[in-house]
């Protein structure tokens, strides 16, 4: 391929089909791309240095806000690593309402994010009746918890509120009618001819090239690998519901849509067991302020994939260091393959594919833009740089 | 009767009642669409909304008007008006009131397909006068667009003329007043013209000169204020157009039935058409500009071109 008859094309940060702020510069030859460069960072919040500032209690509601969408699954990692420092037995009772959130919560991302790719693709239809029925679950949320996207539900040492009988009734009415409509949108997204065509073969992702660039999530599940921290690395209860892995072998962007509309049902159908079979009993305990030294990896499949927080400890009533790796940041090597070889017109839907949410992802470079140096600062450069508060 | 031609074209069914019907057709496409979409739609300016196009017009023109400083300044200001003045002056060839239009002669039809043409031609000039990257993509897609679907839509907007052996639309109106509506007779032909006009009106499935997603607001991405509000009002225009167009080609246009006077019909056909169209745009997804091309020239084409052997072989007249 002549490289001498390319143009560069910048994409973003601010760009109709991103909603939120990223880079990326393409390198096109008509309207084929043959190379991309992304650039990340424009929504960097120094979250991880902001756990350092906050008491282990404090960190749980900043945990909530890495992310708007998955917020469960962030406070539910926290948690997680936090526990197991304390090295705190949580009640089963709590495990299983941890689960029946987490699911919930998979089935209004997911449909979230069905609705944003028919809109990527010009089926404004698909998007307004998908985003309809999503408000039953967030309606459940809000009945759960109080709130509709951050629930506020974990705690250290269990979850801070419980799931009455009548919730449950309400649970499974609502599951009733979304597991109607998500059988017959999963059928749509199957037989529609227009969004076959505007999906199928579209940013291909080979098994080989997912695993290769570690790529993670319904991203990777579509290329065919059964890869599922839930089932792989269980945690909460996950080891005693039945379920199955959803994979699809078609590598693209339709196999990441149905991937996704078949794992909202497979939630519905843990939710339902979850519900059947929870225990009696204490909903949470009561955990210490101060937390002893030590070092923590946890593992929790968002919605999105392989979420993976880090805590390090030195004693005292705050953490030591805090770091969060968003599945986003995981599936940006794999996304740059699937854009190469693509039409320009196809980038938005391919973008959209991976459910980015860049927010979560930003970390930290500095670039001199006049040599185009990179740098990043390390513990003790960004110590000498803090705000004393 | 010079007042009462005068006031023909100003007033009815002239310039004002066409801009009224515009405002009214962009209510009725935008609220179906919305009721399909399980939406509520306009709810608020006047009944059910119905004076929410008006508002916008007025609120367009009392926005900004920005001039992009390396913009071709002529063509930018030209554009919008060329825009809005086409299908207005191409509507007083469709008769809506009588059986003849207010200006019939022999071969208006062909000025007809001459406008369609021309519209896309001054798209293309408002997105390459304005020197903006989307705009220049949503310009390329809509000539790319055109260049499929032209052959397709002349064909079946003549094969009605063949059926009633007249290139004049208010000979058309007439020949099935007398005959059968063309949509029994050529199915095909009004199939296909529904198509080819989805295309021209660039919405879905055939809005990739102006998808949002991909490329802002396409060719209009630099307009705003004034030239916006004329460029919404000459797509509702075109709106108006194409389905008096299916109207008086296939759908036997404004003629008396029984008692009901001509204008009544017109303003019926004309609506169901503007459904039909918005029903069609809620059940697709878009197509890649050459998804368009090709599966117009693979499909559209053969189609168009059978329906006119069909009636070379006294089929459908």
């Amino acid at each position: 391929m002549a490289y001498g008859s390319t143009i560069k094309i910048p994409f973003g940060p601010q760009h109709p089909a991103l909603k939120e702020p990223t880079n990326f510069l393409f390198e096109v030859d008509g309207e084929v791309v043959v190379d991309v460069k992304p650039r990340l960072g424009y929504n960097h919040r120094g979250v991880e240095k902001a756990f350092e500032y906050r008491t282990y209690v404090q960190n749980i509601y900043l945990a909530e806000r890495i992310c708007g969408i998955c917020s469960d699954a962030h406070t539910t990692n926290y948690t997680q690593a936090i526990e197991e420092l304390l090295d705190l037995d949580v009640p089963m009772r709590a495990k299983y309402i941890r689960v029946i959130i987490a699911e919930l919560e998979r089935i209004h991302s997911h449909a979230l994010w069905v609705g944003m790719a028919a809109h990527e693709i010009g089926f404004d239809t698909l998007f307004m009746y998908i985003w309809r029925d999503r408000e039953t679950v967030l309606d459940l949320f809000e009945m759960i918890s109080g709130n509709r996207i951050h629930y506020a539900m974990n705690t250290i040492g269990g979850v801070r509120r419980d799931i009455s009988e009548v919730m449950v009734t309400e649970i499974m009415k609502g599951l009733d009618f979304l597991e109607k409509r998500l059988e017959y949108y999963t059928e749509v997204v199957k037989t529609d001819k227009t969004i076959s065509r505007r999906t199928s073969y579209i940013g291909v992702l080979k098994p080989e090239d997912a695993v290769d660039l570690c790529a993670v999530g319904p991203t990777l599940r579509a290329s065919g690998i059964a890869n599922d921290v839930r089932m792989d690395d269980p945690y909460a209860v996950y080891d005693e519901i039945p379920f199955t892995i959803v994979t699809h072998e078609s590598c693209d962007v339709l196999g990441r849509v149905i991937v996704r509309c078949e794992e909202m049902l497979e939630s519905g159908k843990i939710i339902r067991y979850a519900l059947k079979n929870m225990p009696e009993g204490e909903i949470r305990v009561k955990a210490p302020t101060a937390v002893p030294q030590g070092e923590v990896v946890s593992r929790v499949e968002a919605p999105r994939g392989e979420l993976i927080h880090y805590v390090k400890s030195n004693g005292t009533g705050k953490p030591h260091r805090y770091k969060v790796r968003s599945p986003t940041l995981a599936n940006i090597p794999a996304l740059c393959k699937m854009l190469l070889g693509g039409y320009v017109a196809d980038i938005p839907i391919v973008l959209a594919g991976i459910d980015p949410c860049f927010s979560c992802m930003d970390r930290m470079v500095f670039v001199d833009v006049r040599t185009n140096e990179k740098k990043i600062w390390t513990m003790q450069q960004l110590r000498g740089k803090e705000i004393r508060n | 009767m010079e007042i009462t031609s005068l006031l023909n074209i100003l007033i009815f069914p002239g310039i004002i009642f066409l801009l009224a019907l515009a405002f009214f057709y962009e209510w009725v496409d935008r609220k179906t669409f919305a009721r399909f979409q399980n939406r509520y739609g306009p709810l608020h300016t006047g009944i059910h909304g119905v004076l929410q196009p008006i508002a916008d017009f007025f609120k367009l023109l009392a926005k900004e008007d920005i001039t992009p400083s390396a913009s071709d300044k002529l063509t930018f200001l030209l554009a919008p008006i060329f825009y809005f003045a086409l299908p207005l002056a191409t509507m007083f060839l469709v008769p809506i009131s009588s059986q003849t239009s207010l200006i019939a002669f022999e071969g208006d039809l062909i000025f007809v397909i001459f406008a369609f043409t021309m519209m896309i031609i001054t798209v293309f000039l408002a997105g390459w006068s304005s020197v903006n990257r989307f705009s220049t993509i949503g310009s390329m897609r809509a000539i790319l667009q055109m260049i499929g679907y032209e052959i397709p839509m002349v064909l079946v907007m003549a094969s009605p003329a063949m059926a009633a052996k007249s290139l004049s639309i208010s000979r058309i109106v007439e020949w099935q007043s007398l005959h059968l509506w063309l949509v029994l007779l050529q199915p095909i032909g009004f199939a296909i013209l529904l198509v080819c006009l989805l295309a021209e009106l660039q919405v879905v499935p055939f809005d990739a000169p102006e998808a949002e997603t991909e490329i802002v607001a396409g060719w209009k991405t630099e307009f705003s204020g004034r030239k916006l509000a004329l460029f919404q009002l000459g797509r509702d225009l075109k709106l108006v157009l194409a389905s008096a167009l299916i109207t008086s080609l296939y759908l036997g246009g404004a003629h008396s039935l029984l008692l009901i006077p001509p204008i009544i019909i017109f303003l019926a056909k004309t609506a169901l058409t503007v459904v039909l169209l918005s029903f069609l745009r809620a059940a697709f997804a878009r197509f890649r500009i050459d998804q368009v091309v090709s599966g117009i020239w693979k499909y559209l084409l053969p189609l168009a071109t059978l329906q006119v052997i069909l009636i070379q072989f006294g089929f459908g007249r």
